[in-house]
């Protein structure tokens, strides 16, 4: 099977309990797989997904303000973003916001958003209802779950959410990358798309049509240069 | 069991049952017996562990005999299992049988014959495959195109190839025509980490090579062995191999591959010492096998007829038969009788005999070979021949191996011996200019660098042994002479070899010359004993001498290499760690050797290294060629090097420098997956997704080693003259006067001031590392520590909360403003795919909170980061980004090798810097003044390729030229030659146009 690796960063107040998820993730089925980590701020776990293995490279943020700066090199080349709030909390989910706004501006395009808020436990303190929270998130098109950490409630869950749409994300976000690839070189573009495609381990068929449905642009340049490696096989496509 | 166990286990059992089968071979003991009394090296290897090793070298090797003895239990378990079992058993020992048992003939025979028999012996399938690699090993070929080959070739011929619909090599095979709806079979190979194995099959191998030469003396899983073509087999020198080996893939539409030459070889010996292998191929071996195989079908040696008899076990069973190949061994010393027809090997003991043996004592010879082997039984239980491989006495040293291949260069790329006579269809491109143009014969294998220099006694491997031959040749160890002064003075040795190699080539014509071949032999033969005690001697100081330039790293490298080396296949994922602490508690312990001792250490790990895995080789094979500048990835890289010491400062900011590096790297790793002057082919050797990572490793030895220092004098430079020196420095200052609290540390206990001096010396030794891999490795070491301390505090887990103000912390108590400019080069040049990772992470992190150091003060103040500060993080975000996705095809920066080629003097290069759009005008002027041309107007730029040689019209641009012919998937060797136009009236201009 093969195996997708996807970064996902952390986002969040500090005490939200960003971490306390992700341990409980990566810890409530222990994987005997996963290398020791150095320490729990950068976590892996690996889960079947369809018919690929999806590797999680959890990246953990500080949340304190002063750090807040720092987060764009976090979450540069994310596949997915989780931005905690504790629901206990209104500050934190104001914070959420914050993140979300900042995430369109400076974040990775088809990064796929979730919004976990955390401490689900702890409903009768409850500061943010959870319709206005999944309201906000469904304005912007975001996965939502309410979560516990302490209780292991929804991170699974989670996870799974996130795994599957970054799946249709991945697909579409992959061959407008190497639509950019192609663009950017003056010579030889399908070469450099080969390349890029072998990359990624996918079929050259599979990733012919891709090309063709979501990079538009490009098709013909792709087509002619496919008709020509069909007639004369020793031209590497 | 979770896969890794599994895996761990299987390292295990394989080294186990290794050992167990090696040791019960007596004959190997007596192999290693002699070579161990010689090789007094290892005995002070043991000694040196025994004596210096730390507590956690002995505690290591004690765990893993630990670790032997308990999985030895497991074994006899698993070998039943393992008909059933998928996973494949890893069966890299095949390399080594056939060395070993290489080694043993030149043991025993070395001293008393000429070396010419072992020079015949040492043909082993292995070694005529590898040879021969372009004929077979077409992976541009396309299925069709596979097939209408085959089709042509009797059943068990075979190609691999890469399958564009699987996008996996394949083997193909032409099966017996009975079965056949489908007469060629495509079979894949997959391709695991580190092994290569057969689809289907559970035997894995450590390279392409390994698999095919198995698959040529046992079936395993297919119908019926492999069989070369014919003029492979029946190929009786080195020339010949050459020969075949030059027509690539055309070698299947030649005259070689059709019905046999008619060349009048005679069948009987024509001298004493040939007297055993000389037979005209297969009538001898068709009645020797009928008498002696027989019922053994699938041991047929390739050479047989088509016709195979059916596969003793119906296809059914076909996972169940896997074991079968265990008989491998066996077929092998069979196969040593037999192989390849004409190279009928006598067993040591014959030729240890008097050398008038007659054709029916080899007869006789040969009975015994057959019931020496056919003693076990049939199918013996899965003896993993693996071990084999570690145990696998040391080479034997270089007086034995390397008259072996004496004057038998392995793979002159037909460039560099330009034999005229020779057709040329299908021969692999790409040689310097110079060479192409130059009438001169070339040098012996120019190939071989000044590192063999060094190693030349590493010998088990083939290769090496080839090299390291030809390099005995060299009166010097100097660097292939490639200009003419080193060429006459290697003149002397070389002529001897030069006459041998015109005899073989009569030789394959016919075999009238061989008495006299045998006599020119023996000059070459003795050169090469004479020679290399000398070169051993000098080794150590040498190596020596280059540990102390490297300093740790090198060290880690020579005093971990036995270890790597035995441990590196097998054990690889579950002890790199350890191996590596092992290392490194030797390299780091206080103790100072003894420079003796140290050399006598070094010529260990040379010697060890003979054992290095294919990866190892791959990357000192790369290595090498950097070093090479007659090839053309040599003089790119070696021009390259010049040029960032010398113009280190036209960069605006380190960051530019660094930047421009990893983009040259990231061309040059793009270069060696097209070029062909890697021999092999790099896919041969390592699997598909392992070939970056081998890549980005040789990369950073050939640039960013000898590059390390220059670039780290560059980038504190830049610092200093921008400013950001004085500013760090200040802040770093502040900062270290700052409590944890004010640095952002809430609840975890902050390292003390030893803890944070250790971390300091982690630092440290980071800065001595070049490669960026091993600094990040360190630098995770660095966060470890970190981590132990604060947990070991509270005992919970910690996240980025709490650790991000920690490191911050931590970096300014360390106060090494140094940090900075290693943090970037880190940063700037680590493998771009393994930024992802956690080493990518924590060096994130070490970025930001030195990041957030450098801006203390106007954090301080507004108790954020300026918006200046943000826009830089932004602004590297955007650069690091956009490097990945655009690598430019202003190919290779902005030089251009250009040849200048005189009637008289022959070709001197020389590399300008040319930009893009540079004309070709202006660079003719450029050369002009460069070779110092008094007429330059009678003189133009030629674009010489393989065949053809094209004036460049004068508003044309090279380097654009340039980079549209790298761009082309099949890229051919191209030259640009300034020269004299012969008639002025003939200037046609071309344009050279991308027809992609």
């Amino acid at each position: 099977m093969a195996i997708r690796e996807l970064k996902v960063c952390l986002l969040g107040d500090t005490g939200v309990g960003k971490s306390s998820i992700v341990c409980r993730f990566v810890q409530d089925h222990f994987d005997h797989n996963i290398s020791p980590t150095i320490g729990a701020s950068f976590l892996t776990k690996t889960v079947p997904c369809g018919n690929e293995l999806h590797k999680f490279l959890i990246w953990d943020t500080a949340g304190q303000e002063r750090f807040h700066s720092l987060a764009p090199m976090y979450y540069r080349g994310s596949a997915a973003a989780v931005i905690v709030y504790d629901i206990t909390k209104l500050d934190s989910f104001q914070t959420l916001k914050k993140w979300v706004k900042e995430l369109k501006e400076h974040g990775p395009e088809d990064i796929v958003v979730a919004i976990a808020g955390n401490k689900n436990d702890l409903g009768d303190i409850r500061e943010v209802p959870m319709k206005e929270a999944k309201e906000f998130a469904e304005s912007i098109a975001a996965i939502f779950i309410e979560t516990s950490a302490r209780n292991a409630v929804n991170v699974e869950e989670l996870f799974q959410k996130i795994s599957r749409s970054s799946s249709s994300i991945w697909l579409k976000s992959h061959s407008n990358y190497s639509f950019v690839y192609c663009k950017s070189l003056p010579s030889g573009p399908i070469i450099v798309t080969m390349q890029l495609l072998a990359k990624t381990k996918k079929k050259i068929l599979c990733l012919h049509s891709l090309l063709l449905a979501y990079s538009p642009n490009i098709t013909l340049a792709v087509q002619q240069k496919w008709q020509r490696h069909q007639r004369n096989p020793s031209i590497q496509f | 069991m979770s896969s890794k166990q599994e895996k761990m286990t299987n390292c295990f059992l394989n080294f186990c049952s290794g050992l167990v089968c090696w040791s019960a071979d007596l004959r190997a003991w007596l192999l290693v017996l002699p070579f161990l009394l010689k090789q007094s090296s290892w005995l002070c290897f043991l000694l040196f562990l025994l004596l210096f090793g730390t507590f956690k070298a002995s505690l290591f090797l004690f765990k893993l005999i630990d670790s032997f003895a308990s999985e030895i239990g497991e074994l006899k378990k698993e070998m039943v299992q393992t008909s059933v079992e998928k996973e494949p058993m890893k069966l890299p020992g095949l390399d080594r049988d056939v060395y070993l048992q290489v080694t043993h003939c030149g043991e025993l025979v070395g001293e008393r014959d000429s070396g010419y028999d072992s020079l015949r012996r040492r043909m082993s399938v292995l070694d005529r495959l590898t040879q021969t690699h372009p004929v077979w090993l077409l992976l541009s070929v396309s299925e069709e195109e596979a097939d209408r080959i085959l089709l042509k070739q009797p059943p068990g011929v075979f190609l691999v190839r890469k399958s564009a619909a699987l996008q996996r090599k394949v083997l193909s095979v032409h099966l017996d025509e009975d079965q056949a709806e489908t007469p060629i079979n495509h079979i894949p190979i997959r391709e695991s980490q580190y092994t290569f194995s057969l689809e289907g099959s559970s035997i894995s191998f450590a390279d392409l090579f390994r698999l095919v030469a198995f698959y040529c003396i046992s079936r395993d899983v297919l119908p019926f062995t492999l069989k070369l073509p014919e003029a492979i087999v029946s190929a009786k020198t080195q020339k010949e191999l050459e020969e075949v080996a030059q027509l690539g893939a055309g070698f299947w539409d030649s005259a070689f591959c059709g019905p046999r030459r008619s060349s009048p070889v005679p069948r009987r010996p024509l001298s004493r010492t040939l007297s055993l292998q000389r037979s005209n191929g297969n009538a001898e071996v068709q009645e020797w096998e009928q008498r002696f195989i027989g019922a053994q079908s699938d041991s047929a040696p390739p050479t047989l007829q088509p016709h195979t008899p059916p596969p003793p076990f119906p296809p059914g069973s076909r996972l169940s038969s896997a074991p079968l190949c265990f008989v491998f061994p066996l077929f092998l010393q069979t196969h040593r009788g037999c192989e390849g027809s004409p190279l009928l090997q006598p067993r040591p003991e014959t030729a240890a005999e008097p050398k008038a043996a007659t054709s029916s004592q080899a007869g006789e010879q040969q009975i015994k070979t057959k019931s020496e082997s056919q003693t076990p039984p049939p199918r013996p239980p899965p003896p993993r021949f693996m071990l084999h491989r570690r145990p696998a006495p040391p080479p034997p040293g270089p007086a034995r191996s390397m008259p072996v291949n004496v004057a038998s260069p392995k793979h002159p790329s037909p460039k560099r011996h330009p034999a005229p006579p020779r057709p040329s269809m299908g021969s692999k491109p790409s040689s310097p200019p110079k060479n192409t143009i130059s009438p001169k014969p070339p040098p012996p294998r120019p190939k071989s660098p000044d590192l063999e220099a060094r190693r030349c006694h590493i010998a088990l491997d083939d290769e090496t042994i080839a090299k390291a031959l030809s390099q005995a040749k060299l009166p010097s160890c100097q660097p292939p002479p490639t200009t003419e002064p080193l060429e006459s003075s290697a003149a002397s040795p070389s002529g001897p070899h030069k006459r041998g190699r015109q005899r073989f080539s009569d030789m394959s014509m016919s075999t009238s010359s061989s008495d006299s071949l045998e006599y020119l032999q023996s000059p070459g033969f003795s050169l090469g004993l004479s020679h290399n005690p000398a070169q051993d001697h000098q080794d150590p100081g040498e190596d020596s001498s280059e540990e102390d330039e490297d300093g740790e790293e090198e060290e880690e490298e020579d005093y971990g290499v036995g270890l790597e080396a035995d441990l590196e296949t097998r054990l690889r994922p579950s002890f790199k760690a350890r191996r590596r602490r092992v290392a490194v508690s030797l390299s780091s312990g206080s103790f100072d050797l003894p420079r003796s001792l140290k050399g006598r250490l070094s010529k260990m790990g040379g010697m060890l290294s003979s054992l290095m895995t294919p990866e190892k080789r791959a990357v000192k094979r790369i290595a090498e060629l950097s070093r090479d500048k007659s090839s053309y990835f040599g003089s790119l890289v070696q021009d390259y090097i010049n040029f960032v010491q010398e113009n280190r400062s036209c960069h605006p900011s380190g960051m530019d420098l660094l930047q421009t590096l990893r983009q040259f790297m990231t061309q040059m790793k793009a270069y060696l997956r097209q070029t062909s002057e890697l021999d092999p082919p790099i896919e041969s050797l390592i699997p598909e997704d392992q070939i970056d990572p081998v890549l980005e490793k040789a990369m950073h030895k050939c640039v960013l080693k000898p590059l390390h220092h220059v670039i780290e004098v560059a980038l504190h430079d830049f610092q200093v003259s921008s400013g950001a020196w004085r500013q760090l420095w200040e802040n770093l200052a502040l900062a270290k006067t700052k409590k944890p609290q004010d640095l952002g540390v809430d609840g975890a206990v902050p390292p003390d001031s030893v803890a944070i001096e250790k971390i300091r010396q982690k630092f440290l030794n980071m800065r001595k590392m070049y490669s960026p891999e091993k600094k990040v490795r360190l630098l995770l070491r660095v966060c470890k520590l970190i981590y132990t301390i604060m947990q070991d505090n509270s005992g919970r887990m910690y996240g980025a909360d709490d650790f991000l103000p920690m490191l911050t912390y931590v970096v300014a108590q360390c106060n090494m403003p140094r940090l900075d400019t290693d943090i970037q080069y880190m940063m700037e040049l680590l493998d771009p795919s393994l930024l992802q990772g956690e080493g990518g992470y924590y060096l994130t992190s070490a970025y930001g909170a030195m990041a957030l150091i450098k801006n203390f003060q106007e954090e301080q103040a507004a108790r954020v980061l300026s918006s200046e500060a943000r826009n830089t993080l932004h602004q590297w975000h955007s650069r690091r980004t956009a490097q990945r996705s655009m690598p430019t095809v202003d190919d290779f920066q902005n030089f251009l090798r250009v040849a200048l080629q005189e009637l008289d003097s022959g070709c001197t290069g020389k590399t300008l810097l040319v930009h893009p759009y540079t004309t070709t005008e202006e660079v003719c002027s450029l050369c002009a003044y460069k070779f110092k041309i008094p007429d330059p107007e009678n003189y133009a730029l030629f674009l010489v390729t393989q065949d053809t040689s094209q004036q460049l019209a004068l508003d044309t641009h090279p380097q654009r030229i340039k980079a549209e012919l790298h761009s082309r998937p099949l890229a051919h060797a191209f030259h640009f030659v300034y020269r004299r136009v012969p008639n002025l009236n003939l200037r046609v201009p071309v344009q050279i146009r991308n027809r992609l």
